[in-house]
């Protein structure tokens, strides 16, 4: 009960930090950056060609890793998000679809699909809690999680920037009066959203040790759903769907763990966003009830 | 006509069945060909499958190629020799049925909502059937994948690639026929209708959900027998046949192939299905992935620079190009004429009541039509309206004036059933409406026009008449996708409607131009004709004057008086134009931060001290 629990947070911190992103530029763009989870296993690929290949040191590479992720976002917001002011938010959602698609087969064909190591940020075994093993990694990515986390809610509740941000989608003008440049705001949540990305892929991947093309988008699904659990415009909200997406992951594999089905864990997360959908589509920690949708 | 494309039909389902297996045999087509072009007639239904949805409907799935995964285990299931071994064709409608299905069940949840939950869910669908379902013993036989059979005629079996591939060619052939369908029947505007505008597809009497869920469920019986092709072509799948990157390649495929274009999609998709291949056999496979790179570049390109696809942006320029030649034409055959003054409204056309429509009771005017009742709709903290109540009696025209933001769409968008009011009740005709959804109230005798015009604006005038109808089209979906039955008399009934508005409306050198290409006072002229199609027992016009030139003010209210006087139908207005009100309302209601501030005759409500203060600013000399 308590290891299942406890593996649960684990993986749901890490989902957690890819819903925020999610949020981010939901907020921000009203729309879904479908490409945000293959953005982060690009970051690790850039992190594996500088630690594992050119031996730098782990957090250079992560610095690097992340900086690049953020660049393809605010790219991808420059080249085409701005020109699509005017098309629908379907559109541009199915825009970012092209990126993951275009990362994915630049991925395959510089690595192909065979497995790549990146190393852990800590090195040691880590502490035996209520009989599961917590690596020094667990620990970094549940404190990274917590501190990006709440840095993005200072900034977000506390700056003008970030009530701009909080507020594009819904009130254009009125961000606009307040003096922040909605352009600035676009380009902040699609660099924001992938460097958040990058930081998860990062900080999960120890966990698991292998990567290959495609690893983060299937995280990023967990993302999703956690965004959904959270009601898609809430960051609290996004945070703790992420937890109840790994603790219910974690609960399943566990109670299913007789059964011969394989793969239970990707049906556990169809299953639960369908469940959400049909009982609370506001998502369980209840979103806002904006203009635009109740019209 | 009709028969002509019936005829076409034919011929092509005799060329389908019978020129690839004569090549195969004359040797002009090998089996390793004809295995490709099979592929390519996979992807190419594949494509129509997702056409449908993305191209018609506007909603996307990112894991389509779970559904032709659950359209090739279902088939092999019942006709695998060692499991059902049912005949081919028993087993590619029970694809195509069981594509259905799961279509159904996991868009049900997504698509009540508005937005981007059905590619969310899809993805998770995606991932869940190839990890999970696809590799479960009872469906594939686990890990080691599943062997489907080919079909048999008699105790012949086709194992020669030529061969099958005539079946797959007739069933694509199916697949297209019923596609045409689709689109040329209520169910292809409503959904163009919703991708365009939801609201607008409601108050036109769309169930939106609804239609939305119909668009994924007949996408999935496609998928479904897209699916099963695929199977018994190559006679093998296993949970990789069908995995994520496949689908987001069909997304490329549908957006390359150019949204809601037929040819441009199977073009598309038998090009990525063949192109491949012929680049690795002539420049050796350090070309494979290239074309994913290239293609998913081009998706980003056509999707920023031509949102609605290559096939519609190429339509527009003939379209726009048509357009001013007509225009052109006009101005030069009837210089200075005032009747071709674009935004002067012709007289409206009296429409024979819709024989789908019950016969109404003859009331005189003068008994009750619409009632509302303490309504109060608030945003976040802010009350838009207040505890708001309004009459509207039977053959009047009711003017709803108020300064900017008092809450008079607002209300409106609540009386239509489009936003749902915190507190109050609607009542028309006397019954209670309050609960119903806006489609449900168009049908119960609401039409209403909206400021920024309500209208399909990607659709053509003609289709923006016969979708105006869509509360008469009486007939089913199943009439509809194989056009057996009622649906080809009644879209006859909706036609002839359609073309006797546009001559009347004077409209007819617009019929095939989209009304967005039109100037937004021939729009508002259209508006105002759809919504009086169907004779609804109340039209509520939110700012028609919006816009127009005062000539153009003054013609419409003599409209609006035939619109009572002669058509008999209830008005109820809302307008910023006082000269207009003051010369068409009988009765004025004044709605101020929310709240009904006054109600009466228009003379005596202008000159009261609060309304001047709260809205005119000064006071009115008439």
């Amino acid at each position: 009960m308590g290891q299942t629990l406890i593996l649960g947070l684990i993986a749901g911190g890490i989902y957690g930090l890819f819903a925020l992103g999610i949020v981010l530029v939901y907020r921000g763009s009203g729309t879904l950056n479908f490409a945000q989870g293959e953005i982060g296993t690009m970051g690790l690929f850039v992190a594996f060609m500088l630690v594992e290949r050119a031996h730098l040191p782990w957090l250079a590479g992560a610095a690097v890793a992340i900086a690049a992720a953020a660049a393809v976002g605010i790219a991808f917001e420059r080249l085409i998000v701005r020109l699509m002011l005017n098309a629908t938010r379907v559109a541009v959602a199915v825009g970012s679809v092209g990126l993951l698609m275009f990362l994915l087969a630049v991925e395959l064909k510089i690595f192909s699909a065979s497995p790549r190591t990146l190393r852990a940020p800590i090195g040691g075994v880590g502490k035996e809690i209520l009989g599961v093993v917590v690596s020094p990694t667990h620990v970094l990515s549940l404190v990274v999680t917590v501190v990006v986390a709440l840095g993005l809610a200072w900034m977000l509740k506390k700056t003008d920037f970030g009530l701009g941000v909080l507020a594009a989608a819904q009130d254009p003008v009125a961000v606009r009066l307040v003096g922040v440049p909605l352009a600035r705001v676009s380009a902040f949540v699609w660099g924001a959203g992938a460097a958040v990305s990058a930081l998860a892929a990062l900080l999960v991947e120890p966990t698991v040790s292998v990567f290959t093309p495609g690893f983060a988008s299937e995280l990023f699904l967990r993302g999703l759903a956690a965004a959904v659990v959270g009601g898609l415009t809430s960051l609290p909200g996004a945070f703790v769907g992420g937890l109840v997406v790994g603790v219910v992951e974690a609960g399943a594999g566990r109670v299913f763990a007789a059964s011969s089905l394989p793969g239970l864990k990707s049906l556990t997360v169809l299953v639960l966003i369908l469940a959400v959908l049909l009982v609370r589509p506001r998502g369980l920690v209840a979103g806002l009830k904006s203009k635009e949708e109740a019209a | 006509m009709k028969r002509s494309r019936t005829l076409t039909m034919i011929a092509l389902l005799v060329v389908f069945a019978a020129v690839p297996p004569l090549a195969g045999r004359a040797g002009f087509l090998t089996d390793y060909w004809a295995l490709l072009m099979g592929l390519a007639v996979c992807y190419a239904a594949a494509g129509l499958s997702l056409n449908l949805l993305m191209g018609y409907a506007g909603q996307i799935s990112l894991g389509h190629f779970a559904l032709l995964g659950v359209g090739a285990f279902t088939s092999g299931i019942l006709s695998g020799a060692n499991r059902l071994g049912l005949p081919f064709i028993v087993a590619i409608l029970g694809a195509a049925v069981m594509g259905g299905l799961i279509a159904f069940l996991i868009g049900l949840p997504a698509l009540r909502l508005r937005g981007l939950y059905l590619a969310v869910v899809t993805i998770a669908l995606s991932y869940a059937a190839e990890q999970s379902v696809f590799r479960s013993s009872f469906i594939s036989g686990g890990s080691s994948g599943m062997e489907l059979p080919r079909p048999m005629i008699g105790s012949f079996v086709l194992t020669r690639n030529a061969d099958f591939l005539a079946v797959m060619l007739v069933l694509l052939l199916v697949l297209w026929a019923v596609d045409v369908n689709v689109t040329r029947s209520k169910l292809g505007r409503a959904f163009q209708a919703i991708r365009t505008n939801e609201a607008v597809a409601a108050s036109f009497g769309v169930d939106v959900t609804r239609y939305k869920l119909l668009a994924f469920v007949i996408s999935g019986a496609f998928a479904g027998v897209a699916g099963a092709m695929y199977g018994h072509l190559y006679q093998f799948v296993n949970s990789e046949s069908f995995g994520y990157q496949k689908s987001l390649l069909l997304v490329i495929i549908v957006v390359l192939g150019g949204l809601g274009s037929r040819s441009g999609v199977s073009t598309a998709a038998v090009f990525y299905a063949l192109f491949p291949v012929a680049m690795i056999k002539a420049f050796g496979t350090g070309f494979h992935g290239t074309d994913l790179i290239v293609g998913s570049l081009l998706l980003m390109y056509t999707i920023a620079r031509y949102p609605g696809g290559l096939a519609e942006s190429m339509r527009e320029g003939r379209e726009k190009r048509a357009v001013k030649a007509v225009r052109k034409a006009a101005q030069a055959e009837a210089q200075g004429a005032p009747s071709d003054e674009p935004d002067v409204m012709p007289r409206l056309p009296e429409m024979p009541r819709p024989s789908g429509l019950a016969a109404r009771k003859a009331e005189p005017p003068g008994t009750p039509l619409l009632s509302v009742r303490d309504v109060s709709v608030s945003f976040g903290g802010l009350k838009a309206v207040d505890r708001a109540s309004l009459d509207v009696s039977r053959g009047k025209i009711v003017g709803l004036i108020g300064p900017n933001g008092a809450g008079k769409t607002t209300l409106f968008n609540a009386i239509s059933g489009l936003i749902r009011p915190d507190a109050g009740s609607v009542h028309l005709l006397g019954q209670d409406i309050s609960r119903l959804p806006a489609h449900a109230r168009a049908m119960a005798g609401m039409g209403r026009t909206f400021q920024l015009i309500g209208l399909a604006k990607d659709l053509s005038v003609t289709q923006n008449l016969l979708l105006a109808q869509h509360v008469v089209a009486g007939y089913g979906v199943a009439s509809a996708l194989t056009r057996i039955g009622k649906a080809a008399k009644i879209e006859g009934e909706l036609e002839q409607r359609a073309s006797d508005a546009l001559e009347a409306l004077g409209f007819e050198r617009f019929a095939n131009t989209p009304v967005k290409n039109l100037s937004h006072g021939q729009q508002r002229i259209v508006e105002l004709g759809c919504v009086l199609l169907t004779a609804p027992e109340l039209v509520m016009l939110d700012e028609p004057s919006a816009g127009m030139a005062p000539g153009a003010a003054e013609n419409l209210a003599v409209r609006l008086r035939d619109v009572r006087d002669e058509l008999g139908r209830t008005v109820l207005l809302i307008e910023h134009n006082i000269p207009l009100v003051l010369d068409v309302c009988d009765e004025l209601y004044v709605l101020s931060s929310g709240e009904m501030l006054a109600h009466g005759a228009p003379e005596e409500v202008v000159h009261r001290a609060d309304v001047i203060d709260a809205y005119l600013g000064e006071a009115v000399s008439v």
